[in-house]
């Protein structure tokens, strides 16, 4: 049996993330829509005369059609078992990352294969069946190859929500569950500017650090979605599903706009308490830079996470970090943040 | 080159150790480790492994001594200097730390 994985004359999307040009080409109408979602903010109809960032990403049938071989050489860096049955399919695969040479391979078992090659500043994408995937799982990979690209063009991701207010910025990292989209919905429901739910992107700017914007679609659980009049009430069209969780623009429900590059002025490190009040507790920088590693470096690439390692020194200096021991009065956090933000100014 | 790891592996054995051995070795950071020190406390990442550790305020001026140029000896002889410590308690310590930071890959040891 033949399945249907969507071929189309190869396509070439454009799109440019703050000087760096990126060339999306694939085959597969699977694979085209769900990228061109995620970059929209970024589209461009011309790219500049410099040397892009290409990606490729090819539907295939089957696993032996993936034509990817590993040297004998090659080096395991990385290998995860995954976690069946977990809310949280895309960041829970069973993978492994070797170093092949210049090569960086991702090998997602049954569901595809990601080559990244720095030198050749190209990536390439092989989804099994993609038709068959949810498009968070193809955002997320297409995702992972342009991040691993963007680090060796000095624009690092990392791992947090981002807000913006008078030109400073709020970063809120952290792993699921502990509070970290509430707090950031708290603080965009009151007129703070969106940058990313997942996202956002630092640049070193000599003596400091850039935080920039890098919008998509804001993924909500359902528990989530309960603490806020305006999500409860959301319409279908609006607060999409999106298994497991559901999504919307946040442009749809707050009259916020996307805010621009600007200064990081707080991280904050949420968790969730079981009391009447929120409040926060300044962290020892050390400990700040410990937390945040584990949400922005991965070393595959040693040069560049020297430089990456620099950048997030550079960030830690730049801010007051704080715990935030998140209580029940979520939507009264911007009171509590907002002062310490505009005391800086 | 003597293994310091094995040398000083008896926590029992401080008072036993052959201070000239604590003479001849230098101790230096690998260079493959990334540090940065911040509020008094230090932050390595080895880029080797991608692990990361946090020094307590003792331990960054441990590493910050740790440049190749101060024996385990001169190392131990500035703690004394600078903490109201019993000398041996102080020793014991530093050899434990370094055994650590050895073992981790973090240091290295040279025998002059």
């Amino acid at each position: 049996m033949t399945m249907n994985t969507g071929e189309q004359p190869l396509t070439e999307y454009l799109f440019s993330l703050y000087g760096a040009q990126i060339r999306y080409v694939t085959a597969s109408s699977w694979l085209a829509a769900p990228v061109n979602e995620f970059l929209r903010y970024f589209r461009q109809e011309v790219l500049c005369p410099s040397s892009p960032l290409t990606l490729y990403f090819h539907a295939v049938e089957h696993r032996v059609d993936i034509p990817v071989t590993i040297s004998s050489s090659a080096r395991q860096l990385a290998a995860n078992v995954g976690v069946p049955g977990s809310d949280c399919p895309e960041t829970d695969l069973p993978y492994e990352v070797m170093l092949d040479g210049e090569r960086l391979i991702a090998d997602f078992f049954n569901v595809g294969v990601l080559v990244v090659d720095s030198v050749q500043r190209r990536a390439d994408g092989y989804l099994i069946n993609p038709q068959t995937m949810p498009e968070s799982l193809i955002e997320y990979l297409f995702h992972l190859a342009l991040t691993e690209l963007l680090r060796r063009r000095g624009l690092y991701t990392i791992h947090a929500t981002a807000l913006e207010k008078n030109g400073r910025g709020v970063l809120i990292p952290g792993n699921s569950g502990r509070g970290k989209t509430t707090s950031f919905i708290s603080l965009l429901r009151s007129g703070y500017r969106y940058l990313s739910d997942d996202h956002p992107l630092l640049r070193d700017a000599g003596t400091y650090v850039d935080l920039l914007p890098f919008p998509i679609k804001i993924n909500v659980t359902e528990q989530t979605v309960e603490f806020f009049p305006e999500l409860r009430t959301a319409p279908a069209r609006v607060l999409q599903p999106r298994f497991p969780k559901r999504a919307f623009y946040p442009e749809d429900i707050y009259p916020t706009s996307i805010g621009e590059c600007c200064s990081p002025a707080l991280v904050l490190f949420p968790h969730v308490i079981d009391a009447p009040h929120s409040h926060l507790e300044l962290l020892p920088k050390s400990r700040a830079l410990e937390m945040l590693l584990p949400q922005a470096l991965l070393v595959y690439d040693a040069e560049v996470a020297k430089r990456e390692f620099q950048v997030l020194v550079k960030l830690v200096q730049q801010v007051d970090c704080y715990r935030l021991h998140f209580g029940r009065d979520i939507l009264e956090l911007p009171q509590l943040i907002t002062p310490l933000l505009e005391e800086g100014m | 080159m003597p293994d310091i790891s094995q040398a000083f592996s008896a926590p029992t054995a401080v008072s036993q150790l052959d201070s000239a051995l604590l003479h001849q070795i230098t101790l230096m950071g690998n260079p493959d480790v990334q540090a940065t020190n911040m509020d008094g406390e230090t932050v390595l990442l080895d880029l080797s492994t991608g692990r990361y550790y946090t020094l307590n305020r003792l331990g960054s001026l441990i590493w910050e001594l740790c440049t190749g140029k101060h024996t385990i000896g001169d190392i131990h002889a500035v703690l004394c200097s600078r903490f109201d410590v019993v000398p041996d308690r102080a020793l014991s310590d530093l050899v434990t730390l370094i055994d650590q930071l050895i073992k981790e890959g973090l240091l290295q040891q040279e025998r002059r």
